[in-house]
């Protein structure tokens, strides 16, 4: 219900720069994410944004409207932290509630709208435990209830997901998405797991060192990684980097080619016309639906996958193919993209 | 020990037998090693006989009537405690007992908790701060009450010169000469002294309480003051709960300050239940009487203790609350039917100062307070350090004033250098300072060696095996010690040293600190054990090592910032202990320099105040190199839970 500008928006802790000069502009009701490794700036980002940190330059427009400057208190946002920051004295009823009655609502009001961020949530049962009582799964949910049950103008998110266990992590974040889409909500998530980052989003806004690296659709960031850094920080086996000069296809020297292990695969059988790399076979890795394959092209590891392994022979030659088009080029003294 | 442990047991059994049942049948299972009792037997044995026996004998002594010169003892039941009963003398203490208390918890409550939220926050110099603020708590009852009872002295202490040089002489008051006014001023002096240990364990809650906390709050839209009432204060509730106690005991047990500022004077005005046990005892000699109302004052303690824990103690949920039907965590809530958002008014908007203004006044607000504690706490102290600076003459000038007329070093070279200071007559008390201080550091440095040593042993026993009954009840066994006054048990300790030839030994002193220290360095370390964890232990004796070994190699250096915290705590207590020394010495041989300083109030030659300012500077010199160079060793130590008696 509310849009948020970031205008070239930099923080310093003393002279150590923690963000430098973000520009980010979410839509009313976008999910968006900030995606990066540990110590990015992603969470200080969110901070600001929510007010519990200064900017040092720049300005954060809710609306179109400065406010920078205003106390998080008077900004109307939400944030659900890390690690949940349940009012560890207050039953969930008084956790819901008060945001609530920090507006001065009327009691009838309070009951009714924690009634229905209770049912919203699934937490009826748990209204009078206290968070000590609870699992990690029902604090969170508790977390997400007090951060929706005043109706925010922007729910804000510190990887709400980060502790817990796999399998929930997925059912909850599945959870996450159904709620944003009911409540219309703008939404800006923190997240170092990128998966998450891509099934959540509208928009992945990657960022490395302060500095803002890409901000587009998920398979945009994913299809046409802008640099480097986000071409190999996204995809998991990492993408597969070779010098221009060296790799077979005459790409040049300065030059680096891409390649995801998904889209390199054995030779044979396959269009032929595409990419090809012949190394010895050192390894495989049984991972489910594929099996990784990791191979020793002259001297440096390069990772494949394959459906079937049967006939390949650790210690064994293998030329590697892959499509043309599936190919990244990048600039090796910039990192940045290069059209193919 | 863990389930782990349980692996050689035979499969069929552990599936229906409860683990309790298994370990009896398998003794390596969950057995308590022969380690564990040798590392407590030396401290439970201390404490058993240099405590027990003596509690035992006033309590044999609160039965009796007695005759000292005589030495006959007369059975005479409860009729000691009868005749307190109706003694008026002792319900008008009782009263001024607990004006006493009340107004002192409630004071270092209060204060300690502003001091501690101001020291929270980051500024400039607030490491320093956090210094000064421990030194008045740091330094000796004694020294404490030798300066405030200057500053209030009648017509030529420090408080009546400065409103004289400052031209408000019509303000001088003789101070502790009225009795109620007199009664306030020292409790305001035990405020004085003991706030510091407040904020230092208000500090260590406030450093644990997670910062988003106050930031979730904040974005729900409370401000500083429902803030302060909506998540500071209930997170502090544990840590108030064991302040109080603590605030409560030491307040009722306050003696050395009474004994050097008013003697329960004037009049009965400041006379309470401790100085009228003291009074009975050691002035009137009944003994019998005496350890009767020091039993009342014990009782008193274990009652308002148990209260609290009844009123402030942790509560578990609401009852009804229970049984919660289980949910599938995480679970999509399938068909639902939703209770309808409700209209919410648009957010509120806040009147706003302009924000340079509201930063401007709160920056302005912060300072002043800053400023106000550092006069708080340095003040006093820095004045003592001028009065010991000051000619001897100065002090007792009228009209009175603060400023000296020159500074000098003779007070010092009076009580350092006796012979020396030719043509200055030097008096006796004068000339016991250097052996004072030079017994001050042997018995101290000998109680924390005993101390940590037997203490750390104990501490991990305790720590490791504090849910075998054995050692829960010896644990609490040593925490009651804790809570009985020292006036209980100097009098047997002064009857059985006797017999033992033991009067005036720095021997006898060390046995008696190490009766209430022990305990105290076996809590401190237990709880610095309880926080490394159990898998050192098990890779060490995995490895090869010997139980000793493992101590030895593996934990202690571990342990080291405990054993340091706690060697600082035994250090300074017997530093500053007044009271044994006070009774089990009587000549300089084994005097201690807070004995020393209290004598240059009960000697009659009365403008030594020079010389006994500059001793009493020398007695918080150790206190104050302390605070500054320990300060988070003390921190470590109010942490784990360690107080001065």
């Amino acid at each position: 219900m509310t849009s948020i500008t970031i205008e070239t928006v930099s923080k310093s802790y003393g002279a150590m720069p923690v963000l430098k000069g973000l520009d980010i502009d979410i839509r009313d009701g976008e999910f968006v994410s900030f995606l990066g490794p540990s110590g990015c700036g992603k969470s200080t980002l969110l901070f600001c944004i929510a007010g519990i940190e200064a900017i040092s330059a720049g300005r954060i427009l809710f609306d179109g409207q400065d406010v920078s400057r205003l106390a998080p208190r008077d900004r109307n946002i939400a944030l659900v932290f890390q690690d949940y920051a349940l009012y560890p004295h207050m039953a969930v009823r008084d956790n819901l509630a008060f945001p609530l009655r920090q507006q001065k609502l009327g009691p009838d009001v309070v009951r009714r709208q924690v009634d229905w961020a209770a049912g919203l949530l699934g937490l009826e049962a748990l209204l009078d435990r206290m968070p000590a009582e609870l699992s990690g799964g029902q604090r969170q949910r508790v977390a997400v209830g007090r951060a929706i049950v005043r109706n925010p103008a922007a729910l804000l998110m510190d990887e709400p997901l980060s502790n817990l266990d796999a399998s929930l992590r997925v059912r909850t974040r599945t959870e996450i998405k159904r709620l944003q889409r009911e409540l219309r909500t703008t939404v800006a998530f923190v997240t170092h797991d990128q998966e998450e980052a891509m099934v959540l989003s509208d928009r992945v806004a990657v960022m490395n060192a302060g500095v803002l690296q890409q901000f587009a659709e998920p398979m945009t960031i994913y299809r046409q990684p802008a640099n480097l850094f986000v071409a190999g920080f996204i995809g998991s086996p990492q993408m597969n980097f070779l010098p221009g000069d060296g790799a077979p296809g005459g790409h040049g020297a300065g030059r680096l080619i891409g390649v995801r292990p998904f889209d390199l695969v054995p030779a044979g059988g396959g269009p032929g016309d595409g990419f090809a790399l012949t190394g010895e076979l050192a390894l495989i890795e049984p991972a489910g639906p594929v099996h990784y394959l990791d191979v020793d092209v002259g001297g440096r590891m390069v990772k494949a996958t394959c459906v079937d392994p049967s006939g390949l022979q650790p210690g064994a030659a293998l030329t590697l193919t892959a499509p043309r088009h599936t190919l990244h080029l990048f600039d090796a003294s910039s990192g940045l993209r290069l059209a193919s | 020990m863990s389930v782990s442990d349980d692996i050689g047991t035979p499969r069929g059994a552990s599936i229906v037998r409860s683990p309790a049942a298994l370990r009896k049948r398998d003794g390596r299972v969950g057995r308590v090693p022969l380690f564990a009792y040798a590392a407590v037997a030396p401290t439970l044995l201390i404490v058993l006989a240099v405590v027990g026996v003596p509690l035992a004998y006033s309590l044999y002594l609160s039965l009796h009537r007695t005759n000292p010169i005589t030495k006959t003892f007369i059975y005479v039941g409860f009729d000691n405690y009868a005749s307190l009963a109706g003694n008026a003398d002792f319900a008008a203490a009782l009263g001024r007992t607990a004006y006493f208390a009340a107004f002192s918890v409630a004071g270092t409550t209060v204060l300690g908790l502003a001091m501690a939220l101001l020291l929270n926050e980051r500024f400039f110099g607030r490491g320093v701060l956090r210094s000064m603020v421990l030194v008045p708590w740091a330094m000796a009852p004694v020294s404490v009450g030798v300066l405030w009872s200057f500053i209030y002295a009648g017509n030529f202490g420090a408080l009546t010169g400065l409103l004289n040089d400052l031209g408000l002489g019509g303000w001088a008051l003789p101070w502790l000469g009225d009795g109620f006014r007199a009664l306030n001023l020292v409790a305001l002096t035990n405020v004085w002294s003991q706030a510091p240990l407040t904020a230092l364990m208000l500090l260590a809650g406030l450093q644990s309480m997670p910062g988003s906390l106050h930031k979730a709050a904040m974005l729900d839209g409370a401000g500083p003051v429902a803030r302060f009432f909506a998540i500071t204060l209930p997170w502090l509730k544990p840590n108030l709960l064991f302040i109080s106690i603590i605030a409560t005991i030491n307040s009722l047990m306050a003696f050395d300050i009474l004994w050097i500022m008013t003697r329960g004077g004037p009049g009965a005005a400041t006379t309470v239940l401790s100085w009228l046990g003291y009074l009975t005892s050691f002035q009137f000699l009944r003994f019998g009487q005496g350890a009767a109302i020091l039993y009342c004052l014990t009782a008193l303690s274990f009652v308002l203790a148990i209260a609290y824990f009844a009123i402030l103690g942790p509560r578990r949920s609401r009852p009804g609350a229970r049984p919660v039907p289980p949910t599938v965590d995480g679970g999509v809530p399938g068909a639902r039917t939703l209770a309808p958002m409700a209209v919410l008014p648009p957010p509120r908007v806040r009147p706003r100062l302009p924000r340079p203004v509201a930063l401007g006044l709160a920056r302005g607000g912060f300072a002043i307070a800053v400023l106000a504690l550092v006069l708080w706490s340095a003040l006093p102290v820095l004045a003592l350090i001028l009065m010991s600076l000051t000619p001897a003459s100065d002090l007792i000038r009228t009209p009175a004033t603060v400023v000296p007329s020159g500074l000098t070093l003779q007070n010092f070279q009076t009580v350092l250098m006796p012979s020396s200071s030719g043509g200055f007559s030097t008096s006796v008390q004068a000339q016991r300072v250097p052996l004072a201080l030079i017994n001050s550091i042997v018995v101290g440095a000998c109680v924390s060696l005993v101390c940590i040593v037997l203490g750390t042993f104990a501490g991990y026993a305790f720590a490791r095996h504090g849910r075998s009954r054995f050692f829960a009840v010896s644990l609490w066994g040593l925490l009651l010690t804790r809570m009985t006054p020292g006036l209980t048990l100097v009098l047997p300790f002064f009857i059985i040293y006797r017999g033992f030839g033991l009067i005036d030994t720095r021997t006898g002193l060390i046995i008696a600190y190490c009766s209430f220290l022990l305990p105290l360095s076996a809590w401190m370390m237990r709880s610095y054990f309880e926080g490394v964890p159990v898998s050192l232990d098990r890779a060490a004796l995995i490895d090869g090592c010997s139980r000793v070994r493992m101590m030895w190699s593996v934990l202690l250096p571990v342990v080291r910032p405990g054993v340091i915290a706690a060697a600082i705590f035994c250090f300074l207590a017997s530093w500053n202990e007044f009271l044994f020394a006070l009774i089990l010495t009587s000549t300089p041989n084994a005097q201690t320099i807070p004995v020393v300083i209290s004598g240059f109030l009960s000697q009659a030659q009365f403008y030594e105040y020079g010389p006994m300012f500059a001793a009493s500077v020398l007695s918080i010199l150790p206190p104050v190199l302390v605070a500054f160079f320990f300060q988070r060793f003390l921190v470590q130590g109010a942490l784990s839970g360690a107080v001065k008696g």
